[in-house]
């Protein structure tokens, strides 16, 4: 019994002492990056934790540029982006998960074949189609070309969670004299959120590291923090101190939200709504 | 669903041809073209030059990440003041600059009017037609400031920028595509302190430059090597020092041979030069030398890593100056080793200009900004206070303040002095550059890893490798 308990206890032990060395191996890029935004030019290259700290990075990316609008316009941007998608890509994907009608599944692969050629190859025809509808560097113009990166994405997941929900509890919710919408808000939605939060989450990721729609379609009056952050290696030398500080800022966004909401990225919520 | 991808292809495909095809019809409806050129002159009348002359317009200027850029967006306010000209910026890193240049002016759209470009991309974009020629704007009184004297800009910089659109032809000849913003041309930084300590001189030829780089292999314990050269499979190892000595051992990168370019680089010249450049990556470049890009050679020496630099003087420079970098006080420049019996030097040189789109709508507005940012005011205004190093006038180099201002970085204006006289674009014009020297950057690589029995060997592959290249090119 004894040696059972010290085998136990051991086995632990080093499951805790395996898990810990695997959070410092995770952990230790943020650590070194937080730490160089601390550190001067000239003392970047050296690889021991002796330096002298400074906040001057800090004070020149986020005073002496225009790196917090960027920062901000990337928030309008992917925000909008992504809540442009929730709002038609969750009845898209519910009409697709529910109705049959013809073309139904040309319809959905042609949503997803938005994401099959490399943006570099479209950008031309969208640089000019952006110039001549007087789009070229809005707000609009970005969101409604982040949609080819967060639509088919949201699209394609929540179809997946609506098609696990079974159509006798929206019958059931008619039954008792609810309207379609009421029905659809009430019943549905909260059934697929864990879907919706989790597609809605990596859209919002994939529009806010999106690179070369804003390098290429905007750049005078809007700018986002992917291509902001490159300004840093200029061609006179790479100030990493303050690539470092952009980066750590450009990621808070990503880490809190996912923080935020990690709560109802829990699966499983409609299992057992019907009974068998 | 292959049946259906098919489609999916072919639609595509159909979409894209027709917006290209629409976008051509575009240009010859919208491009700017003499009309636009016409109407500036008749804009600007026969009354004289005048700063405001386009007051009220607005333009919009695309700008690489660069000290020059910050010295352009720091005098804007003054240019829109004296003017009357709003000004649009947007800056974007080197690495994603040139493809935003090209789709924007292949777009045919007007926008930008001015943007920033290096000589190598002229031969590109002056062919395709997308910039607009400066010389009847620097031609017409009416237009060109009395102050602005063309003549104080160094007769090579200013060359690398004129180009008569013939592949084969060399630069300086032909129209003028852009005016120069700053230049760097190149030698030999070393740490005076590292050669001091080891009781070394600067070495004058490539042979003493191996020799030196023997002595100082692990100078300052491990990871500190003799040489920081650039090594990426990249156009930009084959431009700085490398074309320089090439040119120097007296070997050429191409000739014409019944109208059409012939490569030359598996000549007895470039085979011996080639042969020595591999020994002096072997004896003392970086352990990761393949990877090396400007940056990472520049850095080495700026952080002590490396004891010697041999690029663009100005990438030293950039290591200088309070707190740059740890070894800021003691980089010192001389003049780049040649050959045994070699006396005249050849540098190749790179430079910041800026352009005019063909395709703009503001070109008198985009002509005035031409002039402002590029005139000896600003240069020298530039040079001084934003390290906008090195100006293209002679007259910045001449200003006593300018000079007091390098005295501190020790042989810097000496070199520059001793080697502006043999500067010029050192490679042969030619629309497939880009191609051609990132695959002799890859060949280079290959000699080094010892994939080739010799380097011989190599270079008869890579000429044949070039020649294909430039096939379709034919000089008329």
């Amino acid at each position: 019994m004894m040696n059972m308990k010290i085998r136990q206890l051991s086995l632990s032990a080093l499951r805790n002492a395996l898990l810990s060395l695997y959070a410092l191996f995770a952990l230790f890029p943020i650590f070194w990056m937080i730490l160089i935004t601390f550190k001067s030019d000239a003392e970047m290259y050296t690889t021991t934790f002796q330096f002298h700290p400074t906040l001057y990075n800090y004070k020149e990316v986020l005073l002496r540029t225009d790196y917090f609008k960027a920062f901000l316009d990337n928030i309008i941007v992917s925000s909008g982006a992504v809540l442009v998608s929730i709002l038609v890509g969750v009845p898209a994907a519910y009409a697709l998960a529910r109705y049959k009608f013809k073309g139904k599944e040309d319809l959905a692969f042609t949503i997803l074949s938005f994401r099959f050629a490399p943006e570099i190859l479209v950008i031309l025809p969208l640089f000019m189609i952006y110039q001549a509808l007087g789009i070229y560097d809005t707000y609009f113009g970005l969101i409604w070309v982040y949609q080819l990166i967060t639509m088919p994405l949201l699209i394609w997941v929540v179809r997946g969670y609506f098609e696990d929900i079974n159509v006798e509890i929206e019958q059931a919710a008619q039954l008792d004299g609810y309207p379609w919408y009421t029905v659809f808000l009430k019943i549905l939605l909260p059934l697929i959120k864990p879907g919706l939060v989790a597609a809605g989450l990596l859209a919002f990721i994939f529009a806010w590291n999106s690179f070369t729609f804003p390098l290429l379609l905007s750049g005078f009056r809007i700018e986002t923090v992917t291509v902001a952050s490159l300004k840093y290696i200029a061609s006179d030398t790479v100030h990493y101190g303050q690539m470092a500080v952009a980066a750590t800022v450009a990621a808070l966004p990503e880490v809190i939200l996912a923080l935020l909401i990690q709560r109802h990225l829990v699966r499983g919520l409609s299992f057992g709504a019907v009974k068998g | 669903m292959s049946h259906k991808f098919g489609m999916l292809f072919f639609i595509g495909a159909a979409l894209l041809l027709y917006s290209c095809g629409s976008g051509n019809k575009q240009s010859h409806n919208r491009s700017g073209g003499d009309k636009s050129l016409r109407q500036a002159q008749e804009v600007a009348g026969t009354g004289g030059f005048r700063w405001d002359m386009a007051s009220g317009s607005a333009i919009k200027v695309l700008l690489n990440q660069h000290p020059y850029s910050e010295a352009i967006i720091k005098k804007i306010p003054d240019f829109e003041k004296v003017t009357g000209i709003r000004v649009e910026y947007a800056i974007t890193p080197e690495e994603n600059y040139f493809d935003k240049v090209t789709t924007s002016l292949n777009s045919r759209t007007g926008d930008p009017d001015i943007f920033m470009t290096g000589a190598y991309q002229i031969w590109e974009y002056a062919g395709a037609d997308f910039i607009q020629n400066l010389d009847p704007f620097i031609q017409d009184s009416n237009l060109l400031s009395p102050d602005y004297d063309i003549e104080d800009i160094y007769p090579g910089v200013l060359g690398t920028l004129r180009w008569d659109l013939v592949p084969g032809h060399m630069t300086g000849r032909g129209p003028l595509w852009a005016l120069p913003l700053g230049f760097e041309l190149y030698s030999l930084a070393y740490n005076k302190k590292v050669f001091e300590k080891f009781g070394l001189t600067p070495p004058k030829t490539m042979e003493e430059l191996i020799r030196v780089c023997e002595k100082l292999r692990e100078f300052d314990g491990k990871g500190t090597y003799p040489i920081a050269l650039r090594g990426s499979r990249n156009w930009g190892t084959i431009h700085p020092g490398f074309m320089s000595t090439f040119a120097n051992y007296g070997a050429r990168d191409f000739a014409v041979e019944d109208n059409r370019l012939v490569s030359k680089v598996n000549s007895p010249e470039s085979v011996k030069m080639t042969e020595d450049w591999v020994r002096l990556i072997k004896t003392g470049g970086a352990p990761a030398w393949s990877g090396y890009t400007w940056y990472q050679a520049g850095a080495d020496l700026g952080a002590g890593k490396a004891a010697m630099l041999f690029d663009a003087d100005i990438n030293g420079y950039f290591q200088t100056g309070k707190g740059a970098s740890k070894e800021a006080e003691n980089i010192a420049w001389t003049v780049m080793p040649l050959p045994e019996g070699q006396d005249e030097i050849n540098s190749n040189l790179w430079t910041w200009a800026i352009a005019m789109n063909k395709a703009s709508r503001n070109k008198l507005a985009a002509w005035l900004f031409l002039q402002y940012f590029t005139g000896a005011e600003y240069s020298l205004w530039s040079a001084l206070e934003m390290n906008a190093v090195d100006p293209a006038r002679k007259s910045v180099w001449n200003n006593p303040e300018f000079q007091a201002k390098m005295a501190d970085r020790e042989g810097y204006y000496e070199t520059f002095q001793a080697t502006i006289d043999g500067t010029r674009i050192l490679f042969t014009p030619q629309p497939h550059f880009f191609e051609t020297t990132t695959e002799w950057a890859a060949t280079l690589q290959s000699i080094v890893a010892g994939k080739y029995t010799s380097v011989q060997e190599a270079l008869d592959i890579l000429k044949r490798k070039m020649d294909e290249a430039v096939e379709d090119v034919v000089i008329e």
